[in-house]
């Protein structure tokens, strides 16, 4: 049970290569690079979240708020600099101040109020989403910003700058979750709540430390958001949060240890692109491929689900 | 005239063989002089071994579905192979999906709707060598743009709409789109500009804004509470500026309300909405019906022209039909060949 969302995937990658066969073409693999750049951003946030949270999938760590406080702050920094004149240093703290609110609201909810993260983070999700609104009216802001653009179409080397940039983001992530003190610690008390207390570490600390690096996370995203999108444009969460969650679960399932690991989240995330560019090149109708991808998640999450219980 | 009053839907008309082609050939005459431009007869045109993308940013409404169907379907006709996309009505799916077609190296791109955010993918695919033939968004990396008479769409509602009110009171406007969309810009802004010759007709301010997904559902919500903000007597009419999904929702409010006395303007006039519109005192009183199967079919023989040498104008005009009162529903349904109602 537990290697058959790797199996089945690796099929599916299979298929798609015999299929289309310019899916493994350089120009194809850079554009999925490129399409992967906000899921693989928003999937570090998450990631740092589950690890301090624990994995089971209810009751564990779990933050579905951070596509929504990607748009929001992406929202605000295009309010900024289209419709307020702003420059760019004051949109960006706008904005980014605005996501690391959430993720101390979402510290707040979970650490200090107790209630269950899921619940916590989609609550502030759906206030996200409505300020989102607020702020643009609903309607899209187009954003022709010389840094949007650079981070839109620079390259360096022939290779993207907004995915080597991405890369380099993942690695500080990698340090910081993975080969720092305070990075261990996080784990630890992912591993188990109680060992850790124990041990000296504060649990509640950690956990809230781990949403407000959701949140940074989701900051960053949000630039690069605006970079894709030439601008913001409200709805863009929904199929972000999608992507954000499958990949996140589907990296643990490639993982060695079928747990979250920061590598696995963005390599997750790469692989969910390649999948829906994929489809696409072969000509699977796009309802499809959201059927797919949904069945894809209850597989990865079931099977997560499943390996805890096996563990216990 | 140009060439573009040759363009026909190649399926359901009746055929006049020797009338068309005398016709054609005039036609080619006057427009060859007029632009000294080959200019090629509408049978003779080919995509015949050429890979055509055509991208539509959703397929969920009537509109969108039929601009992309006739499309694909006149691709496949002229012997060309459709590669199609959809973004399943998300802007940002439907822009990543021109980086798709790129890729796949297709010989044309057909982009159908669209935000800003498509822009710099035209540019790439333009940059690639890739023409690209939009439908309802004039781009400046677009070769043609094909869409309906929007200019005389705006002035139209506009005008039945302040003729339906009396010329006079409070009108609401749906307007999430006038700022991103040029072809909605010149809808609502026309329709704006009519209404400067009406001072009495009032609108009302803060504009609402519906949303681009679930559009009914959202303007039922929104409807309803404009109408608790706006009791009897106060508000005469909602108007939606640039097409008529919003619509359906704004109607279904209305009824749930009882306050049908609102009068509700939009438009596309696509079967769901005529159907409404030609109820017993339905309160939708007027749209501006348009053609989009012929608009998408008329996109791809666009392609075909450009391939056969032909230079073609920025724009291709398609004719629309005004929809006035529920016998003019009844009428242009028919008249569209959606049945009879």
């Amino acid at each position: 049970m537990a290697v058959a969302p790797a199996a089945i995937f690796l099929l599916l990658l299979v298929y798609l290569g015999v299929t289309a066969p310019n899916l493994l073409e350089l120009s194809t693999l850079s554009l999925i690079l490129q399409q992967s750049i906000p899921t693989a951003i928003v999937c570090m946030g998450l990631a740092s979240v589950v690890m301090a949270g624990g994995d089971d999938v209810v009751s564990g760590g779990i933050d579905l708020s951070i596509p929504a406080t990607a748009v929001l702050a992406a929202a605000i920094i295009a309010d900024q600099l289209v419709n307020h004149g702003s420059g760019l240093a004051v949109a960006l703290m706008l904005g980014m101040g605005a996501a690391l609110l959430m993720g101390v609201l979402n510290a707040v909810l979970v650490v200090t109020i107790g209630m269950t993260p899921l619940l916590a983070t989609l609550a502030s999700s759906v206030a996200a989403v409505g300020i989102t609104k607020v702020v643009t009216s609903s309607r899209r802001i187009n954003v022709d910003h010389p840094l949007i653009v650079f981070l839109r179409d620079a390259q360096f080397h022939g290779i993207s700058v907004a995915v080597l940039l991405t890369a380099m983001l993942a690695l500080i992530f990698y340090v910081a979750l993975h080969r720092t003190r305070w990075g261990m610690h996080l784990q630890a008390v992912g591993g188990s709540r109680d060992a850790a207390e124990v041990s000296g570490i504060s649990p509640k600390r950690l956990m809230a430390h781990s949403f407000l690096i959701a949140a940074v996370a989701g900051a960053l995203a949000s630039v690069f958001l605006l970079a894709r999108g030439s601008g913001s444009t409200p709805g863009s969460e929904e199929n972000l949060l999608l992507e954000m969650v499958l990949a996140t679960f589907l990296g643990a399932a490639f993982s060695p240890r079928r747990v979250v690991t920061l590598w696995g989240a963005v390599l997750g995330a790469v692989l969910v692109s390649l999948l829906s560019v994929g489809f696409k090149s072969i000509g699977v109708d796009v309802f499809w491929t959201g059927c797919i991808k949904g069945a894809l998640i209850l597989l990865v999450v079931a099977s997560a689900a499943y390996s805890n219980k096996q563990r216990r | 005239m140009t060439y573009n009053s040759t363009i026909q839907p190649r399926s359901g008309q009746k055929h006049r063989p020797a009338k068309r082609l005398i016709r054609s050939a005039c036609v080619a005459m006057i427009s060859a002089a007029a632009f000294v431009v080959p200019v090629v007869n509408a049978a003779d045109l080919t995509l015949e071994g050429k890979k055509i993308g055509v991208a539509v940013v959703g397929t969920q409404h009537f509109w969108d579905r039929e601009a992309f169907n006739g499309a694909l379907d006149m691709v496949k006709e002229l012997g060309g192979e459709p590669v199609p996309v959809d973004g399943g009505r998300d802007n940002q799916v439907h822009a990543d999906n021109h980086d798709i077609l790129l890729s796949n190296k297709v010989d044309a791109v057909i982009s159908i709707l669209g935000d800003g955010a498509v822009e710099p993918k035209f540019e790439a695919l333009k940059n690639a060598g890739i023409p690209v033939f939009t439908v309802d968004h004039l781009s400046p990396h677009g070769v043609n743009n094909t869409t309906s008479d929007n200019y005389y769409m705006g002035t139209t509602i506009g005008r039945y709409m302040a003729d339906a009110m009396g010329g006079k009171g409070k009108v609401a406007v749906f307007n999430a789109f006038e700022g991103a969309l040029r072809i909605c810009g010149i809808r609502t802004g026309l329709w704006k500009y009519v209404l400067q010759d009406y001072p009495d007709i009032e609108i009302i301010q803060p504009e609402l804004a519906e949303e681009f997904a679930n559009a009914p559902e959202d303007a039922r919500k929104k409807t309803l509470d404009l109408l608790n903000q706006y009791p009897p007597g106060e508000l005469d009419a909602i108007h939606v500026g640039c097409w008529d999904q919003p619509a359906i929702g704004i109607v279904q409010a209305l009824e749930e309300a009882g306050r049908t006395d609102v009068l509700v303007t939009a438009l596309d006039g696509g079967p769901d909405t005529l159907e409404i519109m030609a109820e017993e005192n339905s309160p939708f009183v007027a749209n501006v019906a348009q053609q989009p199967r012929l608009i998408g079919q008329t996109a791809a023989m666009n392609a075909a022209r450009h391939f056969a040498g032909e230079s073609l104008l920025p724009q291709t005009f398609v004719d629309v039909k005004p929809v006035n009162g529920p016998d003019g529903a009844k009428a242009v349904y028919e008249e569209l060949g959606y049945g009879t109602l």
